[in-house]
Order: C-alpha cells, then structure tokens, then sequence
C-alpha cells in the first residue's frame, strides 16, 4: 500500500462522517433522542481521531504523485491549507464532544445539555462546511472536470474561507522559525504525557487490583484532566508534525504511534459502551474488578506504554519508509 | 577550557561506547525510553496526588491515595539507574552543560518535597480529610512546579549542551 492509496481509503471518512454526525445530533435535539445525541458525540470522537491519520498520510500522498504530468502544486498547497484549518476545527469539535460525553454521565439529566450545546453545533457546522472544501480541494488535484476555472482563483464565500487558511510551508517555518520554539512543544508533549499517564494510570491499576482502597466510581473525575494531558498532546503533535512533516512520514514508529493511538480509541469504546464501565463503576473500596474489566484496562495501560514507546523510537527509525 | 579528562576516559569506556554507537534498538533509545517510562510512573502518580490535595476531584478519598508513592518511587528508582546510564552514554554532553546541574538540582527538590508529602500528609493516619489537605497545599503547589521545572530542564539537554562527546 502506498500513501497515496492510504488517504484515498481515509479521506471520505471526515467528510461523509462529518456530516452524518452532525445529522445525529440535530436529530437528536429535534427529536429528544438522548440516545441519537450520544451517538453522534461518540461519532464526533471517532472521527476527529481518524481525521488524524488521513491529513498525515497526505503529505506521503503529495510526495507520491507530485511529479506526474498534469499534477498542480499550487492546487495541492491550495488542498493541503484547507486540510489543515478543517483538522484543526475537528479536532476542537471531537475535543468538545469528548467533554460533552464525560458530562453526560456525570450530571442531571435537567441540567445536561445546557451552553455546550450551542458551541458543539457552531463547531460541527464549521467542521461539515470546511471538510466539504477539503474534498472540493482535493478532488481538483485529479479531477480538471470538475473545476470551476482555471487555477486557484476563487470568488464568493470559497474566497472568504481561504483567508483562513494556512500556506502549508509557511505554516512549517513558523513551528521551525527557532530551537527555543520547538523545544517548548516537545516539552509541553511531555508534561501532557505525565498528566495524562498518571490520570489515566491511577483508573486502570485500581482496575487492575493495586490501590484497592479506592472506590472507582470517583476516579471518573480524574477524566477530564487525562483528556486535557490527551489534548495538550494531540495539539503539539500536530504543531511537530507540520513542523517537519516529511520527517515523520516516512517514519514507521511514527505510524506504528498512530495506529496504537487508534486501538487506544478503539479500546476506550469497549470501555465505556459495553457493560464493562457501568459495571466496574459499582465497586466500592476493596472490591474485586471482573476479569474482563481487568483485561481492558490491562491492554489500556500497554497500549499507553506503546504510544510512549514508538514515540521515543521515532527518532532512531528517521527514514525508514522508502518515498517512493 | 578544556573539559577534564576522566569524562574522555568513561567515553573511552566498552559500556559507554556501547550504548551511543550501538545500532541495537536496546542500546541508547531503550535506556531513553526507561527515562520516559520513570517520567511517567514519576511526575504521573505526583501529579494524581498534588491536585487531588489542591482540592481537585475532591470526590476522591484521599488517604487511600497513599499508595502511589510506591509508584513515584519505583519510578524514581528506573529514572536512578536509566539516568546513570544515559549520563555514562555522554558524560561530557551532561557535565559541560550548566542546565545538567539545574536538572538535578530541581529534582532534587521535587523528591524532598515528595519525600515532606508522604510523611507529612499522608504518615499520620489519624489526621482528617481537611488537615491533610490543609497540611499539603503548599508542598502540592511547589511539587507541580518542581516537576513540570524537571520535564523543562531535561528537555533543555537536548538543545543546550556545549559538546555531544569529549572534544
């Protein structure tokens, strides 16, 4: 599989996923559905997860076709800016909808739904609209016969939007434009690496039978602040990535990390949608979690320790994916 | 200046040598990664406890929090050793850099100030829920700074150092 291929399989999932969430959750406000509200939130977490892997696998995409005939840059760099200001409206969305899942289970049912409502719908709206250009964009790197003119000039509202978007190499000399700048991202992915491990950590040893004096229920708490470590990580990851992009594309730990990243979503799922969290959340000081319980939050905690892992390996396997 | 010679004769040295020339994925980056494994066991479960003294997540009992200082020593002791071995990897790199001293300096701190935490806080088991936290807000404030001051300063290393290996 080449990355050309990779972002062709991931790169309708934002877009049509997107739009599909955003149709759950405005049917599940019409409707009263707290059900459909939940799942589009759970859809708006998994895509902002997915989105992250299909912009990565862009850059090897880029590289791939760039010097076959008829290929525009200026139309590729036009793509890629409008990739990159509709993941980060994504992730901010996923970012939202993460918390607004985490205050579901914790609050009233009266009181749920009150203020965030408006600031998730703003956001998936923004996110539909500038996902749909991304394809837009993207689709006229191949596609002369659905472009409107020739070249990137644009009119209208598609004008207006691309006032917001970053000039990617622009972008990429900002994140390198000083050492003291880098090493201040690399040291906030740290501190949210102990922020998030500890939160995280503490959950699945009491899981796991150490600190069992603890009841878990209230670990719960502890949730916002790993997603915080978790959204402090995800942001300086992307700002490293658009850093040196090529760097880490064509880095095997680097994709390994995404892929455990992934099965980490995958396995926070099994967590909280099965019985396996309504049922460990019972258990008082001292009491015992059932076996499968321990076995989610066994893998959890290893597929925590491999993201550590294939991140620290990323520098020693600098170059070992072929470009072409 | 030059720097003295005894950091020449441990680069000299066959462990030294091997861990930073190594092309084995067990030499210098497993040793790296235990540093990072020890960050997280370390700064982690400290961090778990000092906001939890703040009065933060106050639904959870915080006697029973105890435990984690098996935790934060156990993974001050894989930062001991692997920290060792990374100074031995590049003795001159660590002992010409101001920052080294910094590090170790600070972290120094943190530890006592754990150390003050777990017998302060947490040693006394007739104290009250309130007391202890009365008791622990100002070590919980300096130990987050500590250590976040401790991520800082090991992350410098790596852009601040004068020399990589003896000149």
């Amino acid at each position: 599989m080449s990355f050309a291929h990779l972002h062709l399989l991931l790169n309708h999932f934002p877009i049509i996923g997107a739009i599909i969430a955003l149709g759950l959750f405005l049917t599940g406000f019409v409707g009263k559905n707290e059900g459909l509200r939940r799942a589009s939130l759970i859809l708006f977490v998994a895509l902002a997860l997915l989105t992250l892997p299909t912009f990565f696998s862009g850059i090897g995409a880029r590289a791939a076709i760039k010097d076959q005939p008829g290929i525009s840059a200026a139309l590729m760099d036009r793509h890629e800016g409008a990739a990159m200001l509709a993941l980060f409206v994504m992730e901010i969305t996923g970012a939202l909808a993460l918390a607004g899942l985490w205050r579901i289970e914790r609050t009233p049912r009266q009181q749920r739904w009150s203020g965030s409502i408006v600031t998730i719908l703003i956001f998936s709206i923004l996110t539909v609209g500038l996902m749909a250009r991304v394809g837009n964009t993207g689709g006229d790197i191949r596609h002369p016969e659905i472009r409107f003119g020739e070249g990137t000039n644009e009119t209208g509202l598609s004008a207006f939007v691309h006032m917001f978007e970053p000039s990617p190499d622009r972008f990429t000399e900002l994140m390198l434009i000083s050492k003291w700048w880098w090493a201040f991202i690399m040291d906030l992915h740290f501190i949210g690496l102990a922020l998030l491990i500890g939160t995280v950590g503490v959950l699945n040893l009491r899981l796991l039978g150490l600190l069992k004096r603890l009841p878990v229920a209230p670990l719960h708490g502890l949730m916002p602040w790993a997603m915080a470590g978790f959204g402090i990580n995800v942001l300086t990851g992307l700002l490293a990535f658009i850093g040196m992009p090529g760097y880490y594309t064509f880095n095997i730990a680097f994709w390994l990390k995404i892929l455990a990243i992934l099965l980490v979503g995958l396995n926070l799922a099994v967590f909280y949608l099965t019985d396996v969290f309504p049922t460990v959340e019972r258990l008082g000081a001292g009491e015992d979690a059932p076996v499968f319980a321990k076995f989610v939050a066994g893998t959890t905690l290893f597929l925590w320790f491999a993201v550590i892992t294939l991140g620290r390996y990323i520098q020693s396997y600098n170059g070992t994916i072929p470009v072409r | 200046m030059v720097p003295p010679l005894f950091l020449q004769s441990i680069e000299d040295s066959g462990l030294s040598t091997w861990l930073r020339e190594s092309e084995s994925p067990f030499a210098f980056y497993f040793v790296l990664l235990f540093h990072t494994f020890g960050l997280a066991l370390l700064v982690g479960a400290n961090t778990v406890v000092d906001l939890r003294i703040l009065g933060y997540v106050r639904e959870i009992p915080l006697p029973p929090l105890k435990g984690l200082f098996r935790i934060m020593w156990l993974g001050f002791a894989i930062n001991a050793c692997s920290g060792a071995l990374l100074l031995i990897a590049y003795p001159t790199k660590a002992l010409t850099n101001p920052v080294f001293y910094l590090k170790l300096a600070i972290i120094g701190f943190a530890v006592w100030v754990m150390k003050m935490i777990e017998d302060r806080v947490f040693g006394d088991s007739r104290l009250d829920e309130s007391s202890m936290m009365a008791r622990g807000a100002t070590l919980a404030k300096w130990s987050i700074c500590l250590w976040i001051g401790a991520i800082t300063a090991g992350r410098l290393l790596a852009y601040t150092y004068k020399y990589l290996v003896y000149p």
